[in-house]
Order: C-alpha cells, then sequence, then structure tokens
C-alpha cells in the first residue's frame, strides 16, 4: 500500500550527547528516521543502545543535543501531550485513582468538564476491554491489566503518535502474548500510529510494519527492515518462517561486532 | 473489642485502690493525691479548669495550624529540588533534636507572658518534623511518577499539587502525628514555665500550694487531651487510607 | 552520590548557617530589630566567651552536665534492658504493650509537679523526670533491635552449636549495634531535654535556672549566650553519635 500520507514523525540527526568523567559519551549519533501515518514501528537494540533517549527525545521528555524532531511538522522539544501519548514500562497508574479516573486524568489536567471526560475515559476503557473495572482501583487490577489502562491513557487525548517504552517487559510471557493481540486490536480501531522500543526480537517483528535496528556505543540504527507479514497478525504467525528469519537477521545485525 | 471492657475494669480497680490506701494512710496525700481529693477540686475549681482547659486547647489549635501549614508549605519548596533537600534535611532533623524549651524565656521576653508566646513555641516545636517529614516524603517518591505526569501536560504545580504532595501523603502524615505531639507537650511546658492561664499554669499554681488534688486534676486533663487528640490523628490517617492503597500499589 | 554533590550539600549547609548568622547581626546592628531585645551575635559570642570563664556559670554547668551523666547512665541501661526482655516475650508485650503505647503518646512533662511534690527541688526530681522522659524513648528501642536481628542468623548460629552467651554476644549484639546506638543518642536527647526542663521549672541551680533568671531579668546578652551554648552543645553531642551510628551501619553492611 504505497500511498503518499504525510509522516507522523520525522527525526533528522538527532544526537545525544553528554558529559562523563571521561569526556563526552555519544547515546545517540545523527540518528534519521521517519513514521508513516498509521505505521506501527518498532525500535530494536541491545542495551545501552540508546533507543529508550531516542523515544524520549520524540516525546519531548529529554532534549536532543543535535538534530531535530519533528511531529506532523511541529518541532519537538517539550511534552505535547495533545499530539504524544506515552505508555512507560511501567504502568505508573496514581493508586488513589480509579482505571476510569486515571484515564481521564489528562483530561482532568486541562480542566475538560466532568461528563464529556468521563464518557470519553469510558469509551478507551471499551477499547482496551476493561469496561467492567472502571471503578477498580489499581491495586485490583493485574500487571497486564494495569498497561491497558496506562494505553488508554495514553490514546485519551486523541494523539496522533503513541510512544511505547518496552510497555510489556514486566509481564510474563503468557500475558505479554495475550498482550501483543490486544495491542493490535487497539492499534487496528484506533488507527494511532506507534513506536514501540523493546529488547525483544520477536516482539518487535510480530507488532511492527517496520523496524529500526540500532546498535551502541555509539547509539545510532544500522537497519531498516520492512515487515513483510499480513496483517492482521495472528498467533500462529509466531511460528511462521517469516518471522524466525526476520528474528535471526535482526539477531545478527546485533549480535556482530560493530566497527 | 473485649479490650476495651477490660481496661475500663483495670482502670476502676487501680482507682478504687488509689482512694483505699489514701484512706487506709498509706500514700501520703500530698503526694500522690487521691479520686476523692480530685473530685472535690473539681467540684470546686471546675469551671476555672475548663476555661484553661479552652486557652490550652485553643493554643495548640493554632500552633497545630501554623506548623501544619507552614510545615507543610517550606517542605514541598524544598523537597521539590534533591540538592535543596540534601542541604536542609539534615538541618530541619538537628534542630528536632535540640533542647528548644531553652528559647521559651526568649520567647517570653519578646512576647510576653500571655497566649502569643505559647503558640510562637508551639508552632516553632511543631514546624520542623513535619517539615522534615514532608521533604522526605516528596524527595522518596518515584521519579516517574513525576516524568508521566509531564508526559501526559501536566503543569510543574499540577505536578506538585496533584501527583506528589500526594504520593508522599503517608510519609506527611505521620510527621504531621509527630508535630502534633510536639506541639501538645511544647504548650503544656510553656504554660508551665511562665503562663498567666491554661492548664499547665494551674497545675504549677496548685502545685505550690499544695493542692495535690487540683494538680491531679489537672494532669488528667492533660492526658485526656493528648488521648483525644491520639485517637483523631489516627482516624485522620485511616481515611486518608493512602497508606493501605499505596503500599499494596507501589510496593 | 560524587563526590562533588558531597561538598555542595556541606557547602550548602554552612551557607545557611552563615546566612542566618549574618541576618542575625544584620538586623541587631542596624536597628532593624531593638537591640536590647535582640543583641548582636557578635555581642553575645563575646558573653559565651565570658561565661565560659565564669565561676558561677561553670558551677551551673557541672551540676546540669552531671544531672545529666546520671540520668543518662541509668536510664540507657534499663531502657534497653526493659526493651529486650519486651521484645524478647510475647505475653509481656501484650500485657504491658498497651501501656508503653499510652505512656508514649502523652506529655510526661505534666508529671514533673508530683516528682517535686516528692522529692522538692533538689537534684533527686530533676534526676527522676529526666529517665522518666528517656526511659519511653529508650524501651521501643530496644524493643526495635531484639526485633531487627534476623532470625536466620539465630537460628544458623543454633545449627551450628553455639551456646546462649555466644549467641547473644556474636549474633545479637553486633546485629543490634546500629539500633542501640540510635537508641543511645535518643537517650541522651531526651534527657539533656528533661534535665534542662526540670532546671527551668523548679531548681536551685543548673543551667536551666539560669536561662530562666535571665529571661525574668530581661538580660538578653547572657541569655541568648547561654541559650546558644546548650543549642550548640547538643547539636555537637547529637552529630558525634550520629557519625558513630552511620560508621557502624556501615561497617555492618560491608560486612554482611
Amino acid at each position: 500500500m504505497s500511498v503518499q500520507t504525510p509522516d507522523v514523525v520525522v527525526a533528522r540527526d538527532v544526537g545525544m550527547s553528554y558529559p562523563t568523567a571521561s569526556g563526552r559519551f555519544m547515546a545517540l549519533d545523527r540518528v534519521s528516521l521517519t513514521v508513516g501515518d498509521g505505521k506501527f514501528v518498532s525500535i530494536v537494540g541491545p542495551s545501552g543502545c540508546g533507543k529508550s533517549t531516542l523515544l524520549q527525545i520524540i516525546g519531548g521528555l529529554a532534549a536532543a543535543t543535535s538534530g531535530e524532531i519533528l511531529i506532523d511538522g511541529v518541532r519537538i522539544a517539550a511534552p505535547h501531550p495533545d499530539k504524544i501519548g506515552i505508555v512507560f514500562q511501567e504502568p505508573l497508574l496514581l493508586p488513589w485513582k480509579s482505571a476510569l479516573e486515571n484515564v481521564e486524568f489528562p483530561l482532568a489536567l486541562r480542566g475538560e468538564p466532568r461528563e464529556a471526560r468521563t464518557a470519553r475515559a469510558r469509551d478507551l476503557l471499551a477499547l482496551v476491554g476493561l469496561t467492567d473495572f472502571a471503578d477498580s482501583l489499581p491495586y485490583q487490577l493485574s500487571g497486564g491489566m494495569r498497561q491497558r489502562v496506562a494505553i488508554a491513557r495514553g490514546l485519551v487525548r486523541k494523539p496522533r503518535l503513541l510512544l511505547m517504552d518496552e510497555p510489556f517487559a514486566a509481564l510474563d510471557e503468557q500475558t505479554r502474548t495475550r498482550m501483543w493481540g490486544e495491542l493490535l486490536q487497539i492499534r487496528a480501531a484506533s488507527r494511532a500510529t506507534i513506536v514501540f522500543v523493546t529488547h525483544s526480537l520477536v516482539e518487535a517483528v510480530y507488532l511492527a510494519d517496520e523496524i529500526f535496528v540500532m546498535a551502541a556505543r555509539p547509539g545510532r540504527i544500522i537497519e531498516r527492515i520492512a515487515v513483510n507479514l499480513p496483517r492482521p497478525r495472528t498467533i500462529d504467525m509466531l511460528g511462521a518462517p517469516v518471522l524466525g528469519a526476520l528474528r535471526n537477521r535482526i539477531w545478527n545485525l546485533i549480535a556482530e561486532p560493530q566497527s | 473489642m473485649t479490650r476495651w471492657p477490660r481496661r475500663i475494669v483495670v482502670t476502676l480497680v487501680v482507682v478504687a485502690l488509689w482512694e483505699l490506701l489514701f484512706r487506709v494512710g498509706v500514700l501520703s496525700p500530698v503526694i500522690f493525691g487521691a479520686p476523692s481529693l480530685i473530685w472535690s477540686a473539681a467540684l470546686k475549681d471546675g469551671g476555672t479548669f475548663l476555661t484553661a482547659f479552652r486557652v490550652t486547647a485553643g493554643e495548640m489549635l493554632i500552633a497545630l495550624a501554623v506548623a501544619w501549614v507552614g510545615g507543610v508549605a517550606f517542605g514541598v519548596l524544598i523537597g521539590a529540588a534533591p540538592l535543596r533537600s540534601l542541604i536542609v534535611a539534615p538541618i530541619l532533623s538537628g534542630v528536632i533534636a535540640l533542647p528548644l524549651i531553652v528559647l521559651y524565656p526568649v520567647l517570653v521576653a519578646w512576647l510576653g507572658i500571655g497566649t502569643p508566646s505559647k503558640i510562637a513555641y508551639g508552632a516553632a516545636a511543631g514546624f520542623f518534623p513535619v517539615a522534615l517529614a514532608t521533604v522526605l516524603g516528596i524527595r522518596t517518591i518515584d521519579a516517574r511518577y513525576a516524568e508521566m505526569a509531564r508526559a501526559i501536560g501536566a503543569t510543574p504545580l499540577q505536578i506538585v499539587t496533584q501527583v506528589k504532595v500526594r504520593l508522599a501523603l503517608p510519609a506527611i502524615v505521620s510527621g504531621l502525628r509527630v508535630g502534633t505531639s510536639l506541639v501538645i507537650i511544647s504548650v503544656i511546658q510553656s504554660e508551665m514555665l511562665s503562663a498567666t492561664e491554661g492548664v499547665g499554669f494551674w497545675i504549677s499554681y496548685h502545685r505550690a500550694l499544695f493542692n495535690t488534688g487540683h494538680v491531679y486534676l489537672g494532669i488528667i486533663l492533660v492526658l485526656v487531651l493528648a488521648v483525644v487528640a491520639n485517637a483523631v490523628l489516627t482516624a485522620l490517617e485511616r481515611r486518608l487510607g493512602g497508606a493501605r492503597v499505596l503500599a499494596q500499589a507501589v510496593g | 552520590m560524587s563526590a562533588i554533590t558531597s561538598w555542595r550539600v556541606r557547602g550548602g549547609q554552612l551557607a545557611v548557617v552563615l546566612v542566618l548568622a549574618a541576618l542575625w547581626e544584620l538586623a541587631s546592628r542596624s536597628g532593624a530589630v531593638d537591640p536590647d531585645v535582640l543583641p548582636p551575635l557578635t555581642k553575645v559570642a563575646g558573653i559565651v566567651w565570658r561565661l565560659l570563664h565564669d565561676g558561677d556559670f561553670l558551677a551551673d554547668l557541672r551540676i546540669t552536665a552531671f544531672e545529666c551523666l546520671v540520668a543518662f547512665a541509668l536510664v540507657v541501661p534499663l531502657g534497653l534492658l526493659a526493651g529486650f526482655v519486651l521484645g524478647e516475650s510475647q505475653t509481656l508485650d501484650r500485657t504491658l504493650g498497651g501501656t508503653l503505647q499510652l505512656m508514649m503518646s502523652v506529655p510526661k512533662s505534666v508529671f514533673l509537679p508530683v516528682f517535686v511534690l516528692m522529692f522538692g527541688i533538689g537534684i533527686a526530681q530533676k534526676v527522676i523526670f529526666a529517665i522518666v522522659l528517656a526511659f519511653f524513648i529508650v524501651v521501643p528501642t530496644g524493643i526495635a533491635a531484639v526485633h531487627s536481628v534476623p532470625r536466620g542468623l539465630v537460628t544458623a548460629a543454633r545449627a551450628f552449636g553455639a551456646t546462649r552467651t555466644q549467641i547473644y554476644g556474636r549474633v545479637y549484639l553486633p546485629a543490634m549495634a546500629p539500633l542501640i546506638v540510635g537508641g543511645v543518642r535518643l537517650g541522651l536527647i531526651f534527657v539533656v531535654h528533661g534535665v534542662v526542663f526540670a532546671e527551668m521549672y523548679g531548681s536551685t541551680g543548673g543551667i536551666g535556672r539560669s536561662i530562666v533568671t535571665w529571661g525574668e531579668g530581661f538580660q538578653m546578652d547572657y541569655l541568648l549566650a547561654a541559650v546558644m551554648l546548650v543549642l550548640v552543645a547538643t547539636v555537637t553531642l547529637n552529630e558525634t553519635i550520629q557519625a558513630v551510628e552511620t560508621h557502624i551501619r556501615a561497617r555492618r553492611g560491608a560486612a554482611s
């Protein structure tokens, strides 16, 4: 499907370095990428390759020392909660608020009227399949459910872009696999553009349309891989040779000693 | 719930024994008083004591309000910055260890022997533990919550008031407890030293006259005040409920 | 925390103290505050120096120090021992625990008049009051110290055939060391509180008495000098013991 839609994310020569005891450390070195509208993009790489840093810069939570990020053509230097939703590794739900109150929190912060924001929050809880748990407190929910609430919160302001920083890393394998299916459903229903950072190669391949493979020291993108698995993705695809081949290809890229 | 009836019975037995020992002449009335002496003191000067109780309670409440509000506000301002809190927290904890009572005569010289010096002293004593607990509470909350709040568009003020303070609430409340107990102790002590009214003053007054019944009446009033304050605080802690919910979610 | 930051913290604390001292001096010297009500810091410091060479004051200091020492020497072992016993015994904790809590949550200063009725205004009432005050702080520390010993350590020691004394000496004591030092520090603080307050309330000598006298006589310079001395002395004691406490904690951490 090669329709010319505007790129949601454009990163140009993004660099991030900071001073350390032994000189400047290059966390990111001239990283450039684009993410098309409605695409699911994975960023994968070994520890220390700067993938989380890159995500933080895209989200406006950290500042690049060089280069620029454009979201829908707008330069990003601070959080833009109207354009960008973020889901972290920990759900970070406010423990004294119910699931509903957590989802509507971004709207409450803006002073939106109660009825409107509650309705919107309910819509999103329905989207993530948690309608019956609207009034539950986080401690009453399982890890996977909490993360779903976090995803709902990330989408509540109808952002163009959803950034996800290893959101399923803290979950056990079964829950994780189930969450993949959930996320893909949510994505299909909301048509959000997603940038997804992960350690897991299988997760990266299974979920994404495109994968950016990063290497460390300095952090940089070494390869862009298109995932030619059909949508909708199904569980049996996890055993498909195509997926395995892609995974191995990425593995070799990462495992190779980089010059 | 079977604790309370047992406690009442024990208390009644103690009171009866006390009176008995007094009547028999074993316990010196001057030193140990007696329930009957306390009773006659209450009948005679109950009104004065109740007025004094109101005065003392009033001083404590005002001092509490200043200590709580001032302490939390100060703690929030300091706790927000890592370097500031590292500098200030040890100073606060150092001050708490001091016998601040030595400062009371200074306050009397400045503010006189009446209510203002008691309030000032009580507020000063209560301020430090509240401030310290708030600083530590704000400092030790998970920084990622603030980052998340920033990501969803909270202003710095909203991050502090709606996220940080709420997360630090269990720690702050425990600081409020310590602060309250210090305010109570401080106001009583200051009234005992130099005052013109209040329960502490009357206890000292009657001690000098060897009116032991009155002395013990005053002591009982203070104990009642302390127990009631403690119960109110415990109820407050429980109502805020935050501690349990937080502990289960974050821990 | 890098070395740079720790210097900055210390520097910051020093700066706070210096700024407050400067404000005091300036407020008084400039007349913004009535210098009769708040004499300049430098003048008060001069009086401090004079007091430290004054026979009467030193005699007062000795009385206060003596009272603190006696109370401290009695309350710390008594309180810690009581704490250990209560910590070890479930039954005792159940029966006496409630009373302990009650005594802890109540302002014990109200009982001082009773001690004065009993013993007059001599040294005994002050020492006894200080002991009572500190006792209910040291006991919970003792209980906490006992509870802090990891059960696993004791079981392991027994499994290796350690005698009772060996268990107490080699397992309990080192494990409880930091909390015991903490209890010692709290005991000292409350002893000083108790002695000073009792001296201010009803006494014939001691620093507290002098402070009250100077206050009543509106001799602000002497009053502030004595107050400063007491506060600085207490801070020094507190910080020293706290340093010991930290040191023990660090060594224990390294060993375990």
